[in-house]
């Protein structure tokens, strides 16, 4: 059965008040087509889940959809300064930023993947972020009684992951680099992969040892050609440098709408064709 | 010989190059263009066994020269000679194979504090910070770490942090005035960039230096200027500049 449909309805499948785990890395392979879909159907309230997040989150927080960020790093790459939307909404305490040092991103995904309510990480030993947040926890070891640092279990209820190709079943091939989207395919309750392209499942047969995501862990499967943009996706597009000094330039609510206005119908080309 | 024209970008790259060793396995993360190309002359110069590992899980990437370049981007993997990703750097360095990792910070105290996470409190900031992206655990397990800061004033190198993102375990801090050393517990002033001065890193450090000798690091060399241009040639050492 395939489980290809539109961007709108797989995005449908997001609730106010969800954790949601977002592939790629800072300006890279983010599913930006995904974050704009969800800032249209103005979810609220969401938990982000990233190690080190630039454009998704900074835009989902200019919008207003979010609650608190988990990461390690929020920001652009030098070039482009820090991320100012998300700075802004967490210095007005609209959004609570959850600080990691993303290694602790991984271990809290990593615990989820087991199903275990949290996951010892070696090396979180020194600092206020052990005093300043409850996902944190340091005890004492049960079998050397030396103390350890516990980090909660993240449990995302969404991943959006996009990748170069998939089939109609999800089984999907991240080319290059693929940053923590493997992880957290299997942390996830639901994951919903957009795709630059759709290829046959005999093709991706031949692949199969190839294949990062296999379909049976994949709710949805959304054809979004362009999706990562203006983040990179490796061997397909690099940075678009022009939209992203756009989108700086671009200070209230008003003007980003028009922002996101400009990638709608790219985001919707895909629509539920299989290629 | 020494050649006279430089600009502190290529001094702090020489400088820290130099304190890379053959044959260490070195991380870099995002936004790192100046350790990332201070790597890759190292290994053109006396280190040609470094393992270079970085975000995109590229080992060893043959080139950074690309124009569109990012310090977590493709051309790190495309020429790369394995694959080794990200959590995995991490994991390296928690069993204590990673020799080296570059972070990064906003204030840093004489005892080795770094901030890197807000000014202000934590739960209602002033100026909420990037975040300190690896270094809380990094900077506790690789068994070097190195702060590469390029603004050296008062109100980097604090009295007090803010907030202490992570500490201890330091290794060096570099800037465009001087390096610091971490020894028993406290920023030591290592040695003075050879454009810079006592005078001047007194002046725009915001706590006592402590210091046992007046050394200079060596200025860039013809032979390192020239191979800089061949590996950067566009300049992305100076991008925090």
């Amino acid at each position: 059965m395939s489980k290809v449909m539109s961007l709108k309805d797989a995005v449908s499948l997001v609730n106010d008040g969800d954790t949601i785990a977002i592939g790629g890395n800072v300006l890279h392979r983010a599913p930006m087509a995904a974050v704009r879909e969800i800032i249209r159907q103005e979810k609220k309230l969401l938990k982000l889940v990233k190690t080190a997040g630039a454009h998704d989150i900074d835009l989902l927080c200019a919008m207003d959809c979010v609650e608190t960020v988990d990461a390690g790093f929020v920001s652009y790459e030098s070039k482009y300064g820090l991320a100012t939307h998300y700075r802004k909404a967490v210095e007005q305490g609209n959004v609570r930023a959850n600080e990691h040092a993303c290694y602790t991103v991984i271990c809290s995904l990593r615990a989820a993947t087991m199903n275990v309510p949290f996951m010892p990480v070696h090396g979180l030993n020194a600092g206020d972020l052990l005093l300043e947040n409850d996902y944190f926890v340091v005890v004492e070891d049960p079998f050397s009684g030396t103390p350890v640092t516990l980090v909660k279990a993240i449990v995302p209820d969404v991943a959006f992951i996009h990748v170069q190709e998939c089939d109609q079943q999800g089984n999907a091939r991240i080319v290059g680099p693929k940053f923590e989207d493997v992880l957290i395919s299997r942390a996830a309750k639901q994951v919903i992969i957009t795709t630059e392209q759709i290829v046959p499942e005999s093709r991706m047969k031949l692949l199969k040892d190839q294949i990062d995501i296999p379909g049976f862990l994949v709710s949805a499967v959304v054809k979004t050609p362009q999706g990562a943009a203006p983040t990179s996706c490796y061997q397909k597009y690099e940075v678009d440098d022009r939209s992203l000094q756009s989108f700086m330039a671009q200070k209230n609510k008003d003007e980003l709408i028009s922002y996101l206005q400009s990638y709608e119908k790219k985001d919707y080309s895909g629509g539920t064709k299989l290629w | 010989m020494v050649n006279q024209q430089y600009r502190a970008s290529d001094m702090m790259t020489c400088a820290i190059a130099n304190l890379l060793n053959d044959g260490e396995t070195v991380f870099h993360g995002v936004s790192s263009h100046l350790p990332m190309i201070a790597m890759m002359l190292a290994k053109r110069l006396h280190a040609p066994n470094l393992v270079h590992l970085n975000i995109p899980g590229g080992v060893n990437p043959s080139s950074v020269t690309q124009a569109s370049y990012s310090s977590a981007g493709a051309d790190l993997f495309s020429g790369a000679e394995s694959y080794f990703p990200l959590e995995e750097v991490f994991d390296l360095s928690m069993r204590g194979r990673l020799d080296v990792a570059f972070l990064s910070g906003i204030q840093f105290d004489l005892h080795g504090n770094i901030n890197a996470s807000v000014v202000g409190s934590y739960q209602k900031p002033k100026v909420r910070l990037p975040g300190g992206a690896g270094s809380a655990v990094l900077i506790p397990t690789a068994k070097k770490a190195i702060i590469w800061r390029t603004k050296h004033d008062k109100r980097t190198f604090v009295e007090n942090v803010d907030f202490i993102t992570t500490r201890g375990n330091l290794w060096k801090i570099v800037t465009p005035l001087c390096i610091f050393q971490y020894k028993a517990g406290k920023l030591h002033l290592d040695r003075i960039q050879p454009t810079s001065s006592l005078e001047e890193v007194k002046a725009n450090t915001g706590f006592e230096l402590s210091y046992d000798e007046i050394k200079y690091t060596n200025a860039p060399t013809e032979k390192e200027l020239s191979l800089l241009k061949k590996i950067d040639p566009f300049d992305y050492r100076s991008i925090e500049f």
